[in-house]
């Protein structure tokens, strides 16, 4: 099975040198080749499997506490006056929502 | 070389919620601290799990219910991956190939109607500001407050034509969008974004099937463009109209054209390059795992349907057919929908004295002319309102008096029946001397007077007037024109 991991690579934003893109791609390849076994199961007939809730049982609107700005910044790695503070120029290319 | 322009519009909306779309945090995020609002769900933390908001579904039902769409009895939720700082999972919870609601339509005040494919719902993301710095790397701050924010996209067909229309349908949405209080929809606070594309094709050399744009023969599509950062609804117009020009001007220059993404930029009045768009996105939608399939009974739908009022469209056909309001009055009072609720609220108080048309286009005159001029702050109370445009519809103050007393009790904070009662008693004291100062005016008018004994009706209007300054106001110009007419035999 084919897998175009350069592409692949560019969506997660992942910079791999041709190394190692010849390096990873037959690993991925034999990967996807193991799930792949799935294909061969016939579920002809057999309905999708979902879990189901009821609109009613929805959560209703109603806020509670969020935690602090120190508890939400204790993981980040750099910050800077209340803000995660990212580095790069990790932006432009991909779109924003 | 004629070209036509072909524009479809996403137009995404903040809806009023109390909490996120997914977890418990609260929405309201402006002028907060930063990531004060944010919890292990909207930070995606590992093993934190979404749990959808019905508040926010119904009003994205609303939306959909108000724009004529098909309400989805099952609602699916899939992941649109891409990665951005912005957006922590690395993931965006949306819908792709079921969307809540879909194929809707809006009709525009010139009787163009909007297609709408589909409104689906989804999460916002947090806000990043960038800052580049000489010491060290460029860099960007991240607030999450606003991640995870209820957000409705609303995707037309490509099915507008002119700047102008897409311009009125955004104006539209927002309007709906107020009226029913799905969000206050403030585009300079993004509460609303458009993002318009644009293509223009050669006349005659396209069609447009279920949506699609497709060229005809050996025709080769020219590729679209799409705008981002607009930051009001005039600025979809200009931007439109800018882009139209740009690609026409290219086109006839030979200039190849490129699939691109361009910025409004509101201070230069024009768009600028940010990106071109050489491969299609690829999002590897995949189903939500995290969130059960939303079973919805046409039950739900109904009970949702009940929150929907009628629309500033429904009205303006009203006021002009059951009441004779003009269109344009019936455009302005219905733009609001507190505007509205006050002009029908005065409409029903009049109409237990006057007939219902002529109480209506009272109630407009005055909300027109008076109430939209003299309303600061604070509301002017119906009744007091009621009672001075029924003196005035009985001749007992000219409008003039009227406008002057009401902006006098307004800032002054006077009683109006108190006012009212005091003027009435001036003005019969004033009546034992109204003769006097009638002969006095017929005097020194005596051009006026043989206008109209010559024939002159007209110049009655004249002579009260001149009477009415000298009382300054302080009588009933009723009596004056009798007195007058009494006179002048
Ligand atoms: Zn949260």
């Amino acid at each position: 099975m084919k897998i175009d991991v350069k592409h692949t690579a560019e969506l997660s934003r992942i910079t791999l040198t041709p190394e190692e893109l010849e390096k990873f791609t037959p690993q991925m390849e034999t990967i996807l080749e193991s799930v792949s076994v799935l294909k061969d199961v016939n579920t002809d007939g057999v309905q999708p499997m979902k879990a189901h809730v009821k609109f009613n049982e929805l959560r209703e609107d109603v806020p509670q506490e969020s935690l602090t700005q120190e508890e939400v910044l204790r993981n980040a790695k750099h910050k800077e006056s209340g803000f995660v503070k990212v580095y790069g120029k990790v932006f432009g290319a991909i779109e924003e929502s | 070389m004629e070209y036509d322009t072909i524009i479809g519009l996403e137009i995404h909306v903040q809806t009023k919620t109390k909490s996120k779309m997914f977890c418990t945090c609260p929405t309201g995020y402006f002028q907060k601290e930063p990531n004060s609002h944010v919890c292990p769900v909207c930070m995606a933390l590992p093993g934190a799990l979404p749990v959808p908001n019905k508040r926010a579904i119904e009003l994205c039902m609303l939306m959909g219910l108000a724009t004529n769409c098909t309400i989805a009895n099952e609602i699916y939720f899939d992941r649109k991956h891409y990665f951005y700082p912005d957006l922590p999972k690395g993931y965006q919870i949306s819908q792709y190939k079921n969307p809540i609601c879909s194929n809707g339509s809006v009709t525009l005040p010139n009787g163009f109607e909007v297609k709408i494919e589909r409104i689906h719902q989804e999460e916002d993301v947090a806000k990043s500001t960038h800052h580049s710095s000489t010491s060290e790397t460029d860099y960007s701050l991240i607030d999450y407050n606003k991640s995870g924010v209820p957000l409705i996209e609303i995707v037309t067909k490509p099915c507008l034509r002119t700047a102008k229309d897409a311009k009125d349908f955004a104006t539209q949405i927002r309007q709906i969008a107020r009226y029913l209080n799905i969000s206050d929809a403030d585009m300079e606070k993004g509460q609303m974004r458009c993002e318009p594309n644009i293509s223009i094709q050669e006349k005659g050399r396209w069609e447009e099937k279920d949506g699609m744009i497709l060229p005809l023969g050996d025709y080769k599509l020219n590729p679209k463009v799409e705008v981002k950062n607009i930051g009001s609804i005039t600025a979809v117009e200009k931007a439109i109209e800018f882009e139209v020009a740009r690609l026409t001007k290219d086109l006839e220059e030979g200039k190849p054209l490129i699939q691109q993404t361009r910025g409004w930029n509101a201070n230069k009045n024009v768009t600028e390059f940010q990106r071109s768009k050489e491969t299609a996105d690829d999002y590897r939608y995949m189903p939500e795992p995290d969130i059960p399939v939303i079973g919805v009974s046409n039950e739900d739908i109904e009970r949702v349907k009940s929150e929907l009022i009628e629309l500033p469209h429904e009205k303006i056909t009203r006021y002009m057919n059951d009441w004779d309001i003009s269109q344009y009055a019936a455009e302005v009072i219905s733009a609001s929908r507190k505007d509205a609720s006050y002009f029908e609220n005065l409409q029903a108080l009049l109409s237990e004295k006057l007939e219902h048309k002529i109480a209506a286009q009272e109630a407009a005159n005055w909300l027109m002319g008076t109430v939209f001029a003299l309303e600061g702050d604070k509301e002017i109370d119906m009744n007091d309102l009621s009672l001075l445009i029924m003196k005035f519809k009985e001749g007992k103050i000219t409008k003039g008096k009227a406008e002057e007393m009401l902006k006098d009790c307004i800032s002054n904070n006077k009683d109006i029946s108190d006012e009212l009662d005091m003027f009435e008693k001036s003005a019969s004291d004033n009546a034992g001397n109204i003769q006097d100062i009638v002969k006095q005016v017929l005097d020194n008018n005596p051009k006026a007077v043989a206008d109209y004994k010559g024939g002159k009706e007209a110049t009655m209007g004249f002579l009260v007037g001149q009477v009415m300054q000298k009382t300054k106001g302080a009588s009933n110009p009723n009596d004056v024109k009798n007195i007058l007419i009494e006179l002048l035999k």
